[in-house]
């Protein structure tokens, strides 16, 4: 990191931080504090919708998912406009109606205490989890690419969120939401133009998306269905649509930390254009972070990449026995690329060419150095795994970030750094916002001391910000490297979604199932969720429509023999 | 000194922009995702 690197990513943080503290100065009530007064306009909301969703792990990950697996990730959010519709039609409205603060004060209206405390309870587990991964997550990557110390990472991100969040709540969260959003399509777009720029000089963007499209990288859009394999398959068109669509009805319907966001709008109609602001430009936006991590993996096959993108696990396999063998394979993997260099340049000229046969040939060479460079690469995680066992030997989340290190001009490098810490505090924020209110609305509050003024719930909604912020930190410091980090954020999201949004679900639509049915119901279904996720290969995101449906079945037949029961004692 | 935002002194919005409904608002969201499908699955065809 150069001195400029370092002007521009404190002097970003620290205004940041600075202008939310300051801009919500004085909140003085619980109203003001969990529910920002309702003075926010739609695109507060909507910006702020987004910059919760877009977590630090968006922007590390998922460039590095298209380098390794294409465009196709796109598919995963077909669902979500689709919610927003839904949500605002339906949800809105009714939260509205009962003045809410959380989405789980309506489950006591609806049915009772007990399936009130339970979808709490569900969601302060997930998204406490949630909160120390979306920390630790760009935390790991941050301090192995900057040398910096984990724990020092970790407080760091933690300490500058609590500070704004703990001192404004809510509205400190949606105003600071607006810069960090800024701050990360700004940063994100320049990162794609720079990546562009240094293509070579023949290659222009169109021939950058021809060479990808014929490495197979353009494949956005899959509808193929085989009943033997796609159900295992986590990302095409149906999954998108079905398990997608369940996945955000229950983020953005039942989720704290989506619903504060729109809880805080200045009347229904500023909440509804909120949610369609997100419906409108989630998409385009999560196509333009793929599409930029498939002109890095562009850029790369005409620059050396390296045969292993963790250069933190590289050095600690240099100082074992293994040394020798890494070197070896390194430079077998640099020859190929030597070889590879003229198959792609002859895909080039081929494709400007328009010459079928001479792109065929082409593309046919530089599949087959491809492949010799990956099995090399399978080989190195295989002496990785040797060296160092305990080493995570997935790289697809340092691929961006090594690009962003190795060749971005100072200044650039630390504003990059300012989106991914952007990223994380905007999302950490919703995140100890949403589980300080719910504790305190739907469990402190609610259950355990009734009889509170508004300054004392004000004072233990700071409490509970500042004691989320730091269990978030401690999970953060001893959590380990979960397979892709997006995929363990929304894993650990589908084992509970499901669940809740059934419960949601049944509240809104099924008017004859009631409180022990339903309870007794989300139990069941969470049981089975839990021994599709341990005991079968069913991809992660069918878990939400599993969970949700189950709820609803159980729920009817629980109902049914409740009713078949009180009908007997009757007679 | 207390701070003024004039942002927020203006009058919350009661109907939807552009359109008389609510319903032209959700048909133009879904629009927009059938066009996006439609643009990418051309994109998938033309460059694969």
């Amino acid at each position: 990191m150069r001195p400029l690197d370092w002007i521009v990513l404190l002097g970003t943080l620290g205004f940041i931080v600075s202008y939310g503290v300051w801009k919500t100065r004085g909140s003085k009530d619980i109203e003001g504090y969990l529910k920002g007064d309702n003075s926010m306009k739609w695109w507060t909301i909507g910006l702020s919708i987004m910059a919760t969703q877009a977590s630090a792990i968006t922007f590390l990950s998922t460039p590095g998912q298209a380098y390794e697996d294409g465009m196709r990730f796109v598919q995963f959010y077909f669902g979500l406009p689709i919610a927003m519709v839904i949500i605002s039609i339906t949800v809105i409205p009714i939260f509205y109606r009962l003045k809410v603060y959380t989405a789980y004060e309506f489950l006591e209206n609806r049915f009772d205490l007990k399936t009130r405390s339970l979808a709490a309870f569900l969601f302060l587990v997930q998204r406490g989890l949630a909160a120390g991964i979306t920390i630790y997550a760009p935390a790991i990557i941050l301090s192995t690419m900057l040398g910096w110390s984990l724990t020092a990472t970790n407080l760091i991100i933690g300490i500058l969120v609590i500070i704004y969040t703990m001192s404004g709540g809510t509205k400190a969260v949606s105003v600071t939401q607006k810069q960090q959003m800024a701050v990360m399509m700004g940063g994100m777009i320049i990162a794609g133009i720079m990546v562009v720029r240094y293509l070579p000089e023949n290659v222009g963007l169109g021939d950058a998306v021809a060479v990808a499209g014929k490495m197979g990288k353009m494949n956005v859009v899959d509808f193929s269905w085989d009943w033997e394999t796609s159900w295992n398959d986590r990302y095409n068109f149906w999954s998108g649509m079905t398990g997608g669509l369940f996945l955000a009805l229950s983020y953005f319907g039942t989720d704290q930390s989506q619903v504060a966001r729109y809880l805080g709008g200045k009347s229904i109609a500023e909440s509804r254009l909120g949610l369609l602001f997100n419906g409108l430009l989630k998409i385009p936006m999560q196509f333009l972070i793929l599409f930029i991590g498939v002109m890095v993996f562009v850029f790369y096959q005409f620059n050396q990449p390296p045969v292993f993108f963790n250069e933190g696990t590289k050095s600690k396999v240099y100082a074992t026995a293994h040394a020798d063998e890494l070197r070896g394979l390194e430079a077998k993997y640099n020859d190929i690329f030597e070889q590879k260099q003229e198959a792609v340049q002859g895909l080039v000229t081929a494709l400007k060419a328009e010459d079928d046969a001479a792109i065929a040939t082409a593309q046919a060479q530089v599949s087959t150095y491809t492949s010799a460079g990956k099995e090399v690469r399978e080989q190195v995680k295989g002496v990785i795994k040797k060296a160092v066992p305990e080493a995570e030997t997935r790289d697809t989340d340092y691929v961006f970030i090594s690009f962003v290190m190795k060749y971005l001009p100072a200044g650039l490098v630390g504003l990059l750094l300012a989106v991914i810490f952007s990223a994380a505090m905007s999302s950490t924020a919703s995140e100890l916002n949403a589980l300080a209110s719910t504790t305190v609305v739907d469990i402190y509050k609610r259950s355990l001391k009734q009889d509170g003024d508004p300054t004392h719930y004000l004072n233990a909604s700071r409490l509970f910000t500042l004691a989320w912020g730091l269990i978030a930190i401690v999970f953060a410091t001893y959590a380990s490297l979960l397979d892709n980090l997006i995929q363990a954020v929304n894993i650990i999201g589908s084992i509970f979604y499901g669940t809740i949004l059934g419960i949601f679900l049944v509240a809104f639509y099924f008017k004859r199932i009631q409180g022990n049915a339903v309870f007794f119901a989300a139990l069941l279904a969470e049981a089975v969720v839990l021994y599709c996720h341990y005991f079968t290969d069913i991809a992660f995101l069918w878990f939400n429509v599993i969970g949700c449906v189950a709820v609803i079945l159980f729920g009817f037949i629980l109902q049914g023999l409740i009713g078949k029961r009180k009908k007997e004692l009757v007679a | 000194m207390k701070d003024k935002h004039p942002v927020d002194e203006e009058p919350p919005l009661q109907k939807p922009p552009f359109f008389k409904s609510w319903a032209g608002m959700y048909w133009l969201v879904l629009g927009n995702l059938a066009f996006l499908i439609i643009l990418f699955y051309i994109i998938t065809k033309i460059y694969q």
